[in-house]
């Protein structure tokens, strides 16, 4: 006679498994099964559900007031990632196009300037509106890179204590690349404040990429200090606004003698 | 709150209307709590869990899709909060843990009352909560889960996104290490 096992007897007892007509049978039959079944029955019907403390009408408010003030962001959607990498990808090849804009800008050949204070002033105003429109496409590519750096760096500030980094980790991937190449550009255009704010950004990204996937608590926690410590967030959040006042004021692209204080 | 306006506050809850979030906070606090407590067996881990599995729920509605059950969803949540919370316990108290379950093996049996006094006992009790604080964390979770709540082992496994395999196997070792440990109780009652 073959006999039901220790398990079978288990899933048996909470109404689970399959062949539970065969084992009623075999229980029937078998007085060794039955005698385990039993032994295993009794355990489990000592164990009684705990009664829990009670709680009255007003606990939904309370913890209400206990979390209100620590609401973290909302993630985004979930089908906002199969936008992602097309984002980034479009974000890439903004780069290049402003890295492209500036190459050419250098070498292409210029048409030697004709004598006559008329042709000058012309040119001289073309060669302006020029360069306000590279600066402005800058300016405009360096915004969207800061905001999109500041939504990593807010989820690595939320992220649960231990977990699964990896799409943040690719995330800064992708902007660390594009960051670098903007932070060029900004130092060729004397934006310095900018290009120091994308240096911060450029050294606590490549920390988060080179984190493990599975982070542990402390590394996140390293993380977060840095990220404080530079305060980062609100130098990534000041820089955007301001580049975005400055896209938005006619003549203002140009680079400031003086930017806002960072920090 | 009827279903379409509990519909309708999930979706502005999932807007980032705090307001709402409050609303379905209100509305499923005691349910958390009451998961919360059975699961971690302990009134103030119970209200950790609670705050942190609705912060976690806020932070992750943008994933919750609307046709689900925002009640089935919260329960996943707090069924992880739950373990994460044990484990994180059991990483500081390992040595404690072991000790627990020596303590839940070799408590003393003499000078119980009747088996059916017994079974009403505080003793009984002591012992049983003794045993449950040496499961780990996922066989306390699994078992809580199939023996309290009443879940099918499909239903666990997706609650703590395991396997079902696995699921089964943690409901498994933790009636084994149940037995063990309860043993010298049934023994007195037979």
């Amino acid at each position: 006679m073959t006999h039901y096992s220790e398990d079978d007897l288990t899933l048996y007892y909470y109404g689970e498994g399959r062949a539970r007509a065969a084992i009623e049978r075999h229980l029937d039959a078998c007085g060794e099964c039955r005698s385990l079944y039993r032994e295993i029955a009794g355990t489990l019907a000592m164990i009684a559900a705990p009664e829990a403390p009670e709680r009255g009408d007003q606990y939904g408010l309370e913890v209400w007031q206990r979390i209100r003030h620590k609401l973290p962001e909302q993630d985004a959607p979930w089908w906002t990632t199969l936008f992602r990498v097309d984002r980034l990808t479009l974000a890439a090849a903004a780069a290049m196009l402003v890295v492209a804009a500036f190459v050419a800008g250098r070498v292409w050949p210029r048409v030697p300037a004709a004598p006559g204070v008329a042709r000058t002033t012309a040119g001289s105003a073309g060669s302006t509106a020029a360069a306000d429109v590279r600066q402005r496409i800058l300016l405009t590519s360096v915004a969207d890179h800061l905001d999109r750096s500041e939504r990593v760096l807010t989820d690595i500030m939320n992220a649960p204590d231990r977990g699964d980094i990896s799409t943040e980790k690719q995330w800064a991937d992708d902007l660390l690349t594009t960051g670098r190449l903007y932070r060029q550009d900004a130092i060729d255009a004397g934006e310095q404040s900018v290009a120091a704010v994308l240096d911060d950004l450029e050294r606590s990204l490549l920390e988060i990429v080179h984190s493990p996937s599975e982070v542990r608590a402390a590394d996140l926690e390293q993380i977060r200090r840095r990220i404080d410590a530079a305060a980062l967030l609100f130098k990534v959040r000041v820089m955007s606004d301001e580049l975005r006042q400055r896209e938005a004021a006619p003549g203002a692209a140009q680079p400031r003698s003086s930017t806002r204080k960072t920090g | 709150m009827d279903a379409t306006e509990a519909a309708a506050v999930l979706a502005r809850a999932r807007q980032g209307d705090s307001d709402a979030f409050r609303a379905l906070v209100e509305r499923h606090s005691r349910s958390v709590f009451r998961l919360a407590f059975r699961m971690t067996g302990n009134e103030q881990d119970a209200e950790d869990v609670v705050q942190e599995s609705f912060l976690r729920a806020y932070r992750q509605l943008g994933r919750f899709e609307s046709r689900a059950n925002f009640g089935t969803w919260l329960y996943r949540i707090v069924a992880n909060c739950s373990v994460d919370l044990m484990r994180a316990k059991q990483a500081r108290h390992d040595q404690a843990r072991g000790d627990s379950l020596d303590e839940a093996m070799e408590l003393p049996a003499a000078d119980a009352p009747g088996p059916e006094r017994m079974a009403q006992s505080a003793e009984i009790q002591r012992r049983v909560q003794a045993a449950l604080q040496a499961l780990s964390p996922l066989e306390r979770a699994a078992f809580t889960l199939r023996h309290y709540e009443g879940r099918s082992i499909d239903e666990i496994s997706s609650a703590l996104g395991l396997g079902t395999s696995a699921a089964k196997h943690s409901v498994f070792r933790a009636v084994k290490k149940l037995r063990a440990a309860l043993a010298p109780l049934r023994s007195q009652e037979s």
